[in-house]
């Protein structure tokens, strides 16, 4: 599926905190939106809309504490924020359990960042396996 | 009366497929049904997400996600509908070669204390714990023709507490790798005996197939070069080379056939539609199937439902499916299935409680090739103050990546940001997973029974699976996570950490124990050949006769078992 535009900016600002860049690439630039695009055609279609809730209340959250959308926080204040939604520590209302989204959120997006690419269309260039040693042996 | 074949085999699975083997080479005329295919190595895939090893979304060894649900009974007691991948379900690979196809094949022979639990140990109140009706003794002629027939790589000297042995292996050890060395190290600190894990691999050409290549991806899929050995490429292979075995997949057994006198008469099954076009997991291989009677009548996805008649039947199913099918089996003169005189059948289902420890060190101690497990200890599977039983302890397999995300990391790093993120990099190298199977205490209450009101896609009742190992296995498993820790401390881990088990049903890859083998027929399913009690041409040939589990992986006693059944019916069928 295509993601909205103002959730995919949200979810792409998010998974870039859960896998940060360094010398190997952040999540979103290891194609894990790709995975969890078709995903949501797939396995997760039935979990979207705790995604869409979840996505829109970590905005809300963010607009109603910090003054701004979460895309347009600094890294410093996203985490904290996320970490908040980790524990179930949110101020506003949330239509969706913020613990169990942001447990859905972390375990997909590392699926994406560290499955194989040829199923799952994440990790498109391998480079998390580069990154820790995992040595691929064709036959 | 004429019969379509001397004998019926249900399930090409490690054991079935090793009867369909002997049976074959002693001249019978066999029908080997298997509800899988016949899968190839791209078949199997090497999906990280959906493999026998993590099945978050999928399988990839069987059976399909939808039309094969079971019932789990949790211990609160709910009771939910769960597909083949999901927790609860204790799902075994439904393709020929059955689990063997997929496996890690780590190939042990039990130690002559796992058959005598009750006589060693005692028995704890509420569990069932036996003795086995026959002794190692037994079945040491047998662990030598499954070590030199399917194929096993070790050193048949080095491990000091293994019981007495005739013969080597057949093939040197798997290669070392740096976690051995460091954790024989340890050991050596310790004063523990280590030695290589014997592995149902070649390592070196053996038997028209090549060694090893060590990808990374044994345990959880197919092998590449088709050097692990299953019953699919050794004794499926040979039964089918006689033409007298006839291999039918996309066959799913409805219910065993009993005549008017009791006498058991052959199966039902629903299997491809001869003349429709071929589903993607039927065929048939060998001899042309031969089937008698029956107006045909569809079930499930275009499948036909046939009645073969046969000498003797066995059923290898693995511990949920045969006992299903035995139950499913009830009619007239049985009203309680099969074999199931003594309210027996169906119960003492164990597994393998797993336990462990993890251990980072400050040096690289993986080097990512494959199968990875290469080093263990058997000191302490028995002989250990004041607990019953134990278990043996080894490295664990290469890990895949995702896999080790969601299961490598100490509880004081985060599973998100930065530190996350540099624990991968660094640790995944630096890691040791030791771990082992608990020689299980069975409860009675921990059974397969079936549930009527929730059916498969050919209408079948499912498997519905209940209650829990005994308490006592968790005592036994601490005192072995303590072990892991231990070992992995003194070779010198800079962070080691476990997790404590928590008390639960134990089947899924290494179920056994719910047709238990006996000689009072009152405890017991069968006799010590496999046969029914109460049918003389019935046999159940799986880990369901196993009257425990061992602290082993249990096939190369699955295997063992069935060349001594198998040799056994071959003699008792005109």
């Amino acid at each position: 599926m295509d993601f909205p535009t103002e959730l995919r900016t949200t979810l792409v600002a998010a998974m870039d905190r859960l896998i940060p860049a360094d010398e190997y690439p952040s999540a979103s630039n290891n194609g894990v939106l790709d995975y969890l695009e078709r995903q949501f055609d797939g396995d997760l279609a039935g979990v979207w809309p705790i995604y869409r809730a979840g996505l829109e209340s970590l905005n809300l959250e963010a607009t109603a504490v910090l003054g701004r959308g979460f895309a347009e926080l600094g890294p410093a204040q996203q985490d904290e924020l996320l970490r908040r939604v980790e524990t179930g520590a949110v101020s506003t209302p949330w239509p969706t359990d913020p613990a169990a989204f942001f447990t859905r959120l972390v375990d997909n997006v590392a699926e994406g960042y560290y499955a194989d690419p040829e199923h799952n269309f994440g990790n498109p260039g391998k480079l998390s396996w580069k990154m820790i040693g995992f040595v691929e042996r064709k036959g | 009366m004429t019969y379509d074949y001397d004998v019926v085999i249900v399930g090409a699975g490690a054991a079935g497929g090793t009867v369909a083997g002997v049976l074959a080479e002693a001249g019978k005329r066999v029908l080997l049904l298997e509800r899988g295919p016949a899968a190839t190595f791209p078949d199997i895939s090497r999906d990280h997400l959906r493999n026998q090893r993590l099945s978050l979304y999928g399988h990839n060894a069987g059976p399909e996600i939808d039309g094969n649900p079971r019932v789990t009974v949790s211990l609160h007691p709910t009771s939910t509908a769960v597909r083949p991948h999901e927790g609860g379900y204790d799902n075994n690979a439904a393709v020929v070669g059955g689990g063997s196809l997929v496996y890690g094949a780590q190939a042990w022979r039990f130690m002559r204390q796992d058959f005598r639990m009750a006589s060693v140990y005692g028995v704890p109140e509420g569990s069932s714990l036996a003795d086995w009706p026959i002794d190692y003794d037994d079945l040491e002629p047998y662990y030598e023709r499954a070590e030199w027939e399917i194929g096993v790589a070790g050193d048949g000297d080095a491990n000091l507490r293994q019981a007495p042995r005739k013969r080597g292996y057949p093939m040197p050890p798997i290669p070392g790798n740096p976690s051995r060395e460091v954790l024989r190290r340890g050991a050596d600190r310790l004063g523990w005996n280590t030695f290589p894990v014997p592995m149902a691999i070649n390592t070196a050409p053996y038997q028209g197939r090549p060694a090893c290549s060590q990808c990374s991806y044994c345990v959880g899929f197919a092998c590449p070069v088709d050097a692990k050995n299953g019953s699919q490429n050794t004794m499926v292979a040979r039964a089918l080379r006689t033409g007298l075995c006839s291999l039918e997949t996309g066959a799913m057994a409805e219910s065993i056939d009993v005549d008017g006198q009791g006498r058991v008469r052959g199966v039902t099954y629903f299997g491809p539609q001869p003349d429709g076009p071929p589903s993607p997991n039927s065929g048939r291989v060998g001899q042309t199937a031969r089937h008698s009677s029956g107006a045909p009548s569809i079930g499930g996805r275009g499948a036909v439902r046939r009645r073969v008649t046969a000498k003797a039947v066995v059923v290898s199913g693995g511990a949920v499916e045969s006992a299903r099918l035995l139950l499913n089996s009830a009619c007239g003169m049985h009203p309680n299935g099969l074999g199931n005189e003594s309210d027996m059948l169906g119960r003492n289902l164990d597994g393998h409680v797993y336990t462990g420890a993890f251990g980072v060190f400050d040096e690289i101690v993986q080097d990512g090739l494959g199968p990875g497990v290469s080093i263990a200890t058997c000191e302490f599977n028995h002989g250990n103050p004041g607990i019953v039983g134990g278990g043996m302890l080894a490295n664990e397999f290469t890990k895949l990546p995702i896999m080790f995300w969601r299961g490598g990391r100490p509880p004081d790093v985060p599973r998100w940001g930065q530190a996350n993120k540099s624990f991968m990099r660094d640790a995944y190298l630096r890691s040791i997973q030791i771990a082992g199977p608990i020689h299980d205490i069975p409860s009675p209450t921990a059974r397969v029974e079936v549930d009527q009101a929730v059916r498969d896609r050919f209408g079948i009742p499912v498997a519905r699976l209940s209650g829990a190992v005994h308490p006592e296995t968790m005592r036994t498993a601490q005192f072995i996570r303590e072990r892991a820790e231990e070992w992995l401390r003194a070779s010198g881990a800079s962070k080691v950490w476990s997790y404590p088990n928590e008390l639960g049903r134990s089947g899924g890859q290494h179920q056994a124990g719910t047709c238990r083998m006996g000689i009072d027929p009152s405890t017991s399913v069968t006799d010590t050949f496999g046969r029914i009690h109460s049918h003389d041409n019935l046999f159940v040939v799986d880990g369901s006769l196993h009257v425990t589990n061992g602290g082993f992986n249990p096939v190369l006693t699955i295997m063992a078992m069935a060349f001594r059944c198998a040799e056994n019916i071959a003699r008792s069928i005109a």
